[in-house]
Parts: C-alpha cells; sequence; structure tokens
C-alpha cells in the first residue's frame, strides 16, 4: 500500500512552480511537429505525437493581445486594474499572464515588448521592456 | 439515421428564479412536453445541463426531473459542456433518437444564480477557463473575451460604435420577448458611458448572468403520428472542439471550434450560409456575435463589425441575429442557453414569436459556445 502516487513528470505543479519560484517559463515542445507549448498536456494538441519533450520558453516575448482588466477575478481583488495580455514568445509558443503595473490602456499595445518576472503571487507575470522603437 | 424532430419548446422568464433549479426545470421540461403533444411515458431518454448545482447542493438532477415529471424508471445523464451544456445534450438527444436507441428524448438546461454575490457568480463562471494556466494568471472571461476584441480591432477597421450596435440592436430585440432578462432599449450614449470591465469591453458589452431553464423535445419523424406543432427538423447537428487557452490558439480572430463545427453542420444539412434565413449565435460578449459571424461563415474574415450598425443583422435585415434578444438580453443562465436557442427558432417557425417575427422562417442555425471556445454546437433546422 502506498499513501499517494509518485510524481509524475511533466506535472502542472511543476510548471507553476517555475512561475513562484524559478523564474523560468516551462512549456513543452512536439519532436515531430515543433509546436512549442506553455499549457500541460501529454501529446500534441496540433499533431497528436506522443510524447512530448520538456522545453523552456523564452522570458521575452512580444503582446500580441491584452486588456486591462477594471473588475478582476476573485484572487485578484486588490490589484486592479491590471492588464491580462497574450504573449508570443521569442522562439515559439504563447503564454497569458498579468502586468500588474500596467494600468490603463494607452500605456500598453500589441506588439510591445515584454519579459517575464517573478511574481510575489502565484501565476505568470510580466514587466514592459524598452520598446525597441523608442516610442513606448 | 432517422429524420429527427423538435416538437416541442419551452422556456421561463430568465431573470431571477424564485424557486430552485430543480421546479423550474421540472416546469419548462412539462411544459414543452404537453406542448409537444406527448406523454412523459412517451421519452425515453432525459438529457439534463445545470452547470452549477453545486451552489443549490444539488447534483445528480436528471433522475429528481424525471420523478417531478412522473418518469422515474427512464434513463437521464448529465450533460456538462460549460456555456453549451444543453446544446450538447440536444446533440445527444438527437443521436440518441437518429441512431434508434430512443423514439423520444428530452433535453432540459437550467441554472441559478442569483442567491449568490457577483463575486462568487463570477468565479463560478470562470471554471470554464482553464484554472492553472488562466484563472491563476489573473484572467476573467470577460478579460478573455476583451484580449481577443484586442487583437480584432488591431487587425480590421472598427469603431466603438459597431460593437455598441450590437448591444443596442439584441436589447432592441429583447423589448419584444417576454423571456427575455432585459427588455429595455439602450441608446448609444448609454453604451458609451457604461463602464468599462475589461478594456475595450464595457458593462453593455457583456451578456448578464440569468437564472433560467428551457427545455426541448426531440423526436423521431416516424413515431409522431400527427403532429401538434410545426415540428423542426434537424437537418444538422454537430459539436466540435478546439485548444482551450488563448496562448495555444493559433490566430486570435475568431474561435477555431466555432469554424469547425459550421464546417461540419454546412455539410451534414447539404447547405450553404446563404440559405439560412436567421441564426441564434453566442453573443456572451458583444465581440462574440461579430466573431461568431465570421466563424460561421456569414461573412468573410473582418468584415461582420459593421453589420450590426448597417441593419444586416436587425430583425428585418438581411440575415437576423439574436432576434430573440440574444445572450445580451433574454440573458444567460449558463446551462439553459443552448436549449433556450431552439426555443426561439421553435417559437418563430410555430408563429409564437409575437411581435418579433422574423421575415422568412424556413432555415434557421444556432450556435453556442462552451466557455471562450474549448467547445461549440452548430444545429441547423427546417420547416418540414
Amino acid at each position: 500500500m502506498v499513501d499517494s502516487m509518485p510524481d509524475a513528470p511533466h506535472s502542472i505543479a511543476e510548471f507553476v512552480k517555475g512561475y513562484e519560484e524559478g523564474g523560468t517559463l516551462r512549456g513543452l515542445r512536439c519532436p515531430s511537429c515543433g509546436l512549442v507549448t506553455a499549457t500541460w498536456g501529454l501529446a500534441c494538441p496540433r499533431c497528436g505525437h506522443h510524447p512530448l519533450e520538456e522545453h523552456e520558453l523564452s522570458t521575452k516575448g512580444t503582446v500580441a493581445a491584452f486588456t486591462i482588466l477594471t473588475v478582476p477575478g476573485e484572487e485578484f481583488l486588490n490589484d486592479a486594474p491590471y492588464a491580462y495580455v497574450v504573449v508570443e514568445m521569442d522562439g515559439g509558443g504563447s503564454v497569458t499572464g498579468w502586468m500588474p503595473t500596467v494600468r490603463a490602456e494607452n500605456e500598453i499595445a500589441i506588439g510591445d515588448r515584454v519579459r517575464f518576472v517573478t511574481g510575489y503571487k502565484p501565476g505568470v507575470q510580466f514587466a514592459k521592456e524598452p520598446n525597441p522603437s523608442g516610442s513606448g | 439515421m432517422r429524420e429527427t424532430w423538435v416538437v416541442g419548446a419551452a422556456q421561463n422568464r430568465f431573470g431571477r428564479m424564485n424557486e430552485t433549479s430543480r421546479e423550474a426545470a421540472t416546469r419548462v421540461a412539462m411544459e414543452a412536453i404537453l406542448q409537444s403533444g406527448l406523454r412523459p411515458q412517451d421519452i425515453g431518454y432525459t438529457f439534463v445541463s445545470n452547470c452549477l448545482g453545486i451552489t443549490e447542493h444539488q447534483g445528480h438532477l436528471g433522475p429528481l426531473i424525471n420523478s417531478g415529471l412522473g418518469i422515474p424508471h427512464v434513463p437521464s445523464v448529465s450533460v456538462e459542456s460549460a456555456c453549451s451544456s444543453s446544446s450538447a445534450g440536444l446533440h445527444e438527444a438527437f443521436v440518441h433518437v437518429a441512431g434508434g436507441f430512443a423514439d423520444a428524448a428530452l433535453v432540459v438546461g437550467v441554472e441559478k444564480l442569483s442567491h449568490v454575490d457577483t463575486l462568487t457568480a463570477t468565479s463560478y463562471f470562470t471554471v470554464g477557463a482553464d484554472y492553472p494556466f488562466e484563472t491563476k494568471n489573473g484572467a476573467t472571461f470577460p478579460g478573455l473575451y476583451a484580449t481577443l476584441a484586442t487583437a480584432y480591432r488591431k487587425r480590421f477597421p472598427t469603431t466603438p460604435e459597431m460593437f455598441g450596435a450590437v448591444a443596442i440592436k439584441n436589447h432592441a430585440n429583447g423589448t419584444r420577448n417576454p423571456h427575455a432578462h432585459f427588455q429595455k432599449e439602450i441608446s448609444m450614449e448609454n453604451y458609451l458611458s457604461s463602464p468599462v470591465v475589461a478594456w475595450p469591453l464595457r458593462l453593455y458589452d457583456c451578456c448578464p448572468f440569468s437564472d433560467g431553464a428551457a427545455a426541448v423535445v426531440v423526436a423521431a419523424k416516424d413515431v409522431v403520428q400527427r403532429p401538434v406543432t410545426e415540428p423542426l427538423v434537424i437537418r444538422a447537428s454537430v459539436r466540435s472542439g478546439s485548444v482551450t487557452d488563448m496562448q495555444d490558439r493559433p490566430d486570435l480572430l475568431g474561435l477555431p471550434a466555432a469554424r469547425l463545427a459550421a464546417e461540419r453542420a454546412f455539410r451534414q444539412a447539404h447547405l450553404e450560409p446563404k440559405d439560412i434565413d436567421f441564426a441564434e449565435v453566442h453573443d456572451c460578449f458583444t465581440i462574440a456575435e461579430v466573431l461568431a459571424l465570421e466563424d460561421l461563415g456569414f461573412f468573410p474574415k473582418g468584415t461582420a463589425a459593421p453589420a450590426a450598425l448597417e441593419g444586416t443583422t436587425a430583425r428585418d435585415g438581411k440575415l437576423p441575429v439574436n432576434a430573440s434578444g440574444g445572450l445580451k438580453a433574454k440573458g444567460h443562465p449558463v446551462a439553459a442557453t443552448g436549449a433556450a436557442q431552439v426555443v426561439e427558432v421553435f417559437e418563430q417557425m410555430n408563429g409564437l414569436a409575437h411581435g418579433r417575427e422574423v421575415p422568412r422562417a424556413q432555415t434557421a442555425l444556432t450556435h453556442n459556445i462552451g466557455a471562450t471556445g474549448g467547445s461549440c454546437s452548430v444545429h441547423i433546422f427546417s420547416r418540414r
């Protein structure tokens, strides 16, 4: 009899630990089609290949979409307003996260450069990078 | 496959229910069965959807409903697919009846959330998103749809008024629907001055939390001797799926599950988008109606945003969309929404949509999204 199952590889807990402590964005890469995903799974959501390889995503990327949340979720009650962003990471894969320092729609734009930072609470957190064009 | 019909469809007034989900669901189910001319004893299977029954300390609702209908021996199963639950139930009913496993089946969807506060309701709604990879990263449902809105607005020319016109149209339609949660018109000024919830989405871009119940009775053509209603022939009943997370979508300019379901549904029905006379689409947010019109093939990519402003999707327009008021005004009791879309089609085709009739009601489409597009149902119905 065992009290609990051993930790499985590729666990969601490992991904989350990376956000909280490690400063790493853990992900998975499909050795067959090359898809990079930051979402946990056992097989490739694009081609179905199994198994996937562990893959660390770049910590820098470009904003593909965003919103400014004025009415937050339960766990972010004291943090609003904040930006919630979809970020295309350099080298592949997209990651969604939040930006506590971006509080209005004129402070962010699609195409802005951002970097993953380790936050003070669980979850993926991003901060703005200097804009290469100097406009932001 | 046997030709399969919708022979009855009923719902209560969406908004706030004083009674429990169990009572409301049983009542609308009885109403739909009696309307169909069948008896409860004719039902061979019951498909019950109730996503958030945990807030009422009640699961396993099916046997309770069946017992209340006097048919405790009839099998039931709960069908959960977030906001597309009862259209998923309809698909299951279709599969059972068309496949010959039941002669008639009952689909019921019900939701009640008015007994919890807004924050709790918001949190329960969000369980349809990816908890560790979206919710824990700060997402809300309006927030996730808002990211689709910013991506769309960046790629295609739009104005806030185009989205406002969707809300104004659906509110205007809701004033003519006695089932609707909201029965008041709103103006562009109301829209533009409503508070921002998740930029660029304002309060009037968002559907409400509603209580409500809806039921649909499905039967095989060959077992309905003399239909007492104008039956809806189910020409297509299609479900599809997609990666749930925004971070895994190939693009953010539509919902892949909806595109897939639409493509398959039109193929199954041997019809094209131009053959559809009116549609009920999943407008949980105004951007969702715009994306739906494109995903379903009614408009080329990037061109649906002006449709409401130009009147194309008005009740008397070329393609009436959400003549019921849609989720926006009729309301969105999560698990009841898919069945309620069919109620609108049924009422339009049976001459029961008094004061909100669409000009031509021969062939209709319903489009029902689960959460942010992880699942989708598309149904196509025609008169005989």
